[in-house]
């Protein structure tokens, strides 16, 4: 990854990265879920980064942690070779309803299916999805399963009977 | 991290924080980083604050220190030798190296002397995943072994006492377990024999360990030497996992850790809280998981016999709305009880409220001043009384009454109904008998002994170790039990059962979670004010938790 | 850097005109003009029936998609005009078992990953653990080489089952059994390395299990000529097989902007013309030591997809010849108590090795926290581990960055408008691996 887009980033975004951190030459920010199309879009345009490409989104629970989820990032230079992570961070909801940040559908299309792997296995809602539902899992499975308070050793029918009969 | 959440003080003045002694603090500096301690602090715990970790088997911080295992040893500044950190207080100006080269050779060397004569015996060793000898050899040396004698044989089967077996070919001699028994239970039940590589512990003349701490023996053993009969060779401790909890003993509250694995517990031991029961806990309240797997009422119950849940409910507003309508909410009482969490007493209080009761009880295990000490056992075996009581003088001031009045009150008539939380209710045969008499006996209640079988319904609750709650110990203290396990058969938290029963009744509890009946209940209850309900988590599989050693 | 396979064009034998082996011959306006004629019929045709919409499921089991996979196709007589592309059928919760396995423990579910070129996936998630220990420069030359050995010969049995199954998916079932069979040969040669003929988990955090036998190189050595053979066969009698090159040449054309934005990578990036190859820009293991090509494509038409493999075979035994040239001796591990286990011997008869194997085993190897994304060169493009580490000796949070997925995400874009037989050979020169693809 590269230091430079790092400066780049903080040149670029100033006081709306929250943190950053180099880890074993992986160059990350940390922004708010809310911020994360327009960073991203920036991002993708602005010439001296030219960050084109995007290698892979996933999320990640950090259970009893405040704020509970992050949405990854990663983004690639097709010119330069030049790598950066980004993070999006997405708190939890109160009423048991499921949290959401906005789609990058828009800008790259492989966002899609990857929006829907992290909706189905985290239950991040991508709000202005064009086709969000589950795609690993079946329409009927119940909760999310890469959650931490999802027991690995749960079991859940495929058919369900109805309980009143 | 500690659940434990401080309460203002109520009347009856539970303990003020301990007055901190004038202290004058001390700055040293440990391998270049300074720290700031107070006075008489030994240098193992001031480089703990600085974050450094220092290898050691015989110091414990709850007990002296006889700097016996030479494995803390580190470096000061003008000394030519090695100094023991634990056994070292801090002094102004100090500078202490704990990564020399010097004090990384000792370390090595003293364990690898360590383990001379420990036998090769992990897979059978019971405190194999949560030794310190593992631990420490593969924190500071992992290098390979360069003994060639053959070890010292000792005997791997030498019975203490009533609770405890101990091998002592394991044992590294660090004497935690003779302070244990000297220090904390005040009886010196263990001692030193014989000399040089044939030292070994064993009793005292005449005496067997059997003193009502022994237990903890175990737990500060750093190694397999000393194994419990309750839980050895029952499970392989890495394969177990842990929650926070609360010993459901008696007033105490000692903070527990929940050993459990596949739904069953297979022990309970003490955690860390200074402010209530320090690192220890009594062998009794370790043995309290036993009732979670006995004489379980695990199944609705109409006059004894099984009814599912909803219709139990069903039966029980239904016969309930009678009486209130025949006789009005006079003649029907409520019994909260001093085993139950704080949440089920305030969802049961808070309906009777709701439905116009004004008759409280306050039931719960009769004491035994018999097992009272200055130490930590206390004669009151429920968890929660003052919990409890707390919350009738909240919602009903001045209204609860004890068991045995519920007992006249029953045989003069003046009670035709009662919703009882749990079932611990300790009354002669003839009030025993006069439950026959009354309207309607419903019982919320995890076992099958006791009022179950007198009741119309017997709805199925779960125990402490199967609900997320609190529980107020004698101190006035809120502390935090988890849910370890699945509740046994249909059971359900006894504020959700009451919750239906209360829509049944058009009496709306409205909480949808316990989190919010909490924060409802610390609104309500002045003596709850300022309480925390705690952090989320989840069960550890002790393997990733890092050894307890 | 780029390496055509622009051979000279043979003349078909007994075809009107000769047809060019270059790719790009074949152009996206071609391909509609005869799509115009075959498909649709002239607008004169009075013959022509009227067609309405139809619902047809092809898959989840469908025996000319070589993987698990149910597309739900919107068919108006044979076009396709909308389609569902519904994966997931091989889910086995790969992520969410790994959470709760040590490091060590991950590898044979690695090996499910791309269930045909399990080497590549031990290796890229061996590399993402080491670098989150710090330790990828330590790991010793000899382990590196072998890596990269096995690696390839990985690939190169990728790349045959691909071509195989794609060609049998057309029904080309000699090229099938010519191309199976020298898999066949490389898997017998991993067998002999890892014991395991398709599960191999033979890579370790830190290096390899065991050493190579010393007769693998020449055996291996005297493969290559055999595979060299095979690959001839299958050149010989597709190339100028009208039947073939009708159904892959213009078909399932991908432009660069549209493969970026779907975020392909490896072989069916290349197609299109990018020169990607983790191998190339962002060189790991000893791979900045070899002479080797990455051949692109110039339409990203099925055909390049097909060649290219092929190709990038022969790319994969030059530098197996140079790696058996430039092995040194050596140890195979890291040189680290921590991290490797102790020998069998020492663990019975000395408590130190005993209490190291036994920390290794149950505690897992102790990863300090932090979090790092770590990527490979696979069978089908970027192979991504992205571990969160808490400091245990389980991963807190595990992310394999499956190509395929990414690729195969591509698949409706790439079918609405065509024919259903269309389907066929440009789902297959995506290679969807289920196992890598669901996890």
């Amino acid at each position: 990854m590269s230091q430079r887009l790092l400066d780049r980033a903080h040149a670029v975004f100033g006081p709306r990265i929250v943190s950053s951190h180099a880890f074993h030459g992986d160059e990350t920010i940390v922004v708010e879920g809310t911020d994360i199309h327009d960073v991203l879009s920036t991002l993708r345009a602005d010439a001296e980064a030219k960050l084109d490409f995007l290698v892979d989104l996933t999320a990640v629970d950090h259970y009893g942690r405040e704020p509970r989820f992050e949405v990854v990032y990663h983004l690639r230079s097709m010119a330069t070779g030049e790598r950066l992570r980004v993070k999006a961070e997405v708190p939890d909801t109160d009423d048991g309803t499921e949290p959401s940040i906005a789609t990058i559908c828009d800008l790259w299309k492989c966002a899609d299916w990857m929006e829907r792997e992290v909706f189905d296995m985290f239950g991040i809602k991508f709000t202005g999805h064009p086709d969000l539902r589950r795609i690993l899992l079946y329409e009927e499975f119940i909760g999310y399963p890469l959650r931490k308070d999802y027991p690995k050793e749960k079991r859940q029918p495929l058919v369900r009977r109805d309980p009143n009969t | 991290m500690s659940d434990t959440t401080p309460l203002k003080p109520e009347t009856s003045g539970p303990a003020a924080p301990p007055a901190a002694a004038p202290t004058t603090d001390v700055t040293l500096k440990i391998d270049g980083k300074s720290v700031t301690v107070p006075k008489g602090t030994n240098v193992l715990e001031a480089a703990k604050v600085a974050g450094i970790e220092i290898s050691y088997f015989c110091y414990h911080p709850g007990l002296s220190s006889p700097a016996v295992c030479r494995q803390c040893l580190v470096g000061v500044k003008g000394q030519p030798k090695l100094v023991p950190s634990c056994y070292t207080p801090v002094a102004p100006d100090m500078e202490v190296t704990t990564d020399s080269d010097q004090v990384l050779t000792a370390r090595q060397q003293m364990l690898e002397f360590t383990l001379v004569n420990h036998p090769v015996d992990c897979p059978i060793c019971d405190k194999s995943g949560e030794c310190s000898l593992q631990k420490q050899f593969d924190d500071w040396d992992g290098g390979a072994s360069r003994t060639d004698v053959p070890k010292r044989e000792k005997p791997k089967h030498v019975d203490l006492g009533p609770t405890i077996v101990l091998d002592a070919e394991r044992c590294i001699l660090c004497t935690r377990c003779i302070r244990v028994c000297d220090e904390i239970a005040h009886s010196h039940q263990l001692t030193m024999s014989i000399r040089g590589d044939r030292q070994q512990i064993s009793t005292a003349p005449g005496q067997t360990l059997d003193n009502p701490y022994s237990l903890n023996t175990v737990d500060v053993c750093p190694v397999g030497a000393l194994t419990a009969k309750d839980f050895r060779f029952t499970m392989r401790a890495w394969e177990l996992e842990k929650v926070d909890s609360v010993c459901p003993g008696c007033a105490t509250g000692c903070n527990t850790e929940v050993h459990f694995s596949k739904g069953r517990i297979y022990r309970l031991i003490p955690r860390e809280n200074l402010a209530v029961n320090k690192y220890w806990m009594c062998d009794e309240g370790r043995f309290t998981y036993h009732a979670v797997r006995k004489d379980r009422h695990a199944i609705a119950t109409l006059r004894g016999e099984p009814a599912a849940v909803d219709k139990a409910l069903a039966a029980a507003s239904d016969r309930l709305a009678a009486v209130l309508q025949s006789a009005g909410p006079g003649v029907v009482g409520v019994v909260l009880n001093a085993q139950a969490t704080n949440e089920d007493n305030y969802a049961l209080a808070k309906l009777a409220t709701a439905l116009g009761i004004e008759r409280f009880y306050l039931a719960g295990r009769a004491p035994r001043p018999e097992r009272q000490d200055d130490i930590l056992m206390h004669a009151d075996v429920n968890p929660n009384t003052t919990g409890a009581r707390a919350i009738v003088e909240a919602l009903a001031p001045g209204k609860a009454k004890g068991g045995a009045q519920l007992g006249s009150d029953i045989l003069s008539g003046s009670i035709k109904a009662i919703i009882a939380l749990d079932d611990t209710l300790e009354l002669d045969d003839d009030t025993r008998a006069a439950y026959g008499r009354l309207d309607l006996l419903v019982t919320l209640t995890s076992y099958t002994t006791g009022l179950t079988e007198h009741s119309h319904v017997a709805l199925p609750i779960p125990l402490w170790a199967e609900v997320d709650g609190t529980f107020t110990n004698v101190k006035g203290l809120v502390q935090r039990v988890r849910k370890a396990l699945e509740p046994a058969g249909d059971s359900r938290p006894a504020w959700e059962m009451l919750r239906e029963l209360g829509k049944r009744l058009n009496a709306a509890l409205p909480f949808p979670t316990v989190k919010m009946l909490f924060k409802d209940m610390t609104a309500t209850v002045p003596a709850f004010t300022g309480a925390q309900f705690g952090r989320d988590s989840l069960p550890v599989l002790l393997r990733f938790a890092g050894s307890r050693g | 850097m780029s390496d055509s396979h622009s051979s000279s064009a043979p003349s078909v034998p007994g075809g009107n005109e000769p047809r060019k082996m270059v790719i790009g011959l074949s152009t996206a306006e071609d391909y509609d003009a005869r799509r115009q004629a075959a498909v649709l019929g002239n607008e004169d045709d009075d013959d022509e029936m009227p067609t309405e919409p139809m619902e047809l499921n092809m898959g989840p089991s469908h025996p000319s998609t070589h993987g698990t996979v149910r597309i739900v196709l919107t068919v108006e007589g044979e076009t396709v005009t909308d389609a569902d592309v519904q994966i997931g059928y091989l889910h086995r919760a790969f992520e969410k078992e790994s959470e709760h396995a040590t490091y060590t423990q991950v590898f044979p579910y690695t090996d499910r990953l791309n269930y045909v070129s399990p080497m590549l996936n031990n290796v890229g998630y061996a590399l993402a653990v080491e670098k989150l220990l710090g330790i990828v420069d330590d790991v010793p030359e000899r382990a590196q080489y072998i890596r990269v050995i096995v690696g390839e010969l990985a690939r190169i049995a990728d790349h045959l089952t691909a071509t195989a199954a794609g060609s049998m998916e057309l029904g080309a079932m000699t090229i099938y059994f010519y191309a199976i069979k020298a898999r066949e040969w490389i898997w017998e040669i991993l067998e002999e390395i890892s014991g395991a003929r398709m599960t191999h988990s033979y890579v370790r955090v830190g290096g390899v299990a065991y050493d190579l036998h010393p007769d693998i190189p020449s055996k291996i050595r005297t493969l290559m000529p055999k595979i060299q053979m095979a690959l001839h066969d299958v050149k010989e009698l597709l190339f100028e097989n009208r039947i073939f090159r009708d159904r892959m040449d213009g078909i399932g054309v991908f432009s660069q902007e549209q493969a970026l934005s779907y975020g392909w990578t490896g072989v069916s990036l290349r197609s299109t013309g990018v020169p990607y190859d983790v191998r190339k820009d962002h060189p790991y293991l000893v791979y900045d030591r070899f002479d080797f090509s990455v051949p692109v494509g110039t339409t990203g038409d099925n055909f390049d997809r097909f060649i290219l493999r092929i190709e990038e075979i022969t790319q994969s035994m030059r530098i197996l010849n140079q790696a058996f040239d430039q092995m040194p001796e050596g140890p195979v591990v890291v040189d680290d108590p921590r991290i490797i286990l102790p020998p069998k011997q020492a663990v019975y008869n000395t408590i130190e090795s005993m209490i190291a194997h036994f920390k290794i085993i149950v505690d897992g190897v102790k990863v300090p926290p932090g979090e790092i994304y770590s990527y490979t060169e696979a069978g089908n493009g970027e192979l991504g581990f992205y571990i969160v580490s808490d400091g245990t000796g389980r991963p807190y949070r595990l992310r394999c960055r499956p190509p395929c997925f990414m690729i195969t995400s591509a698949l409706r874009e790439m079918i609405v408008g065509h024919g259903i037989a269309d389907i066929v050979p440009t789902f297959d020169m995506m290679n969807m691996i289920g196992g890598e693809c669901d996890r």
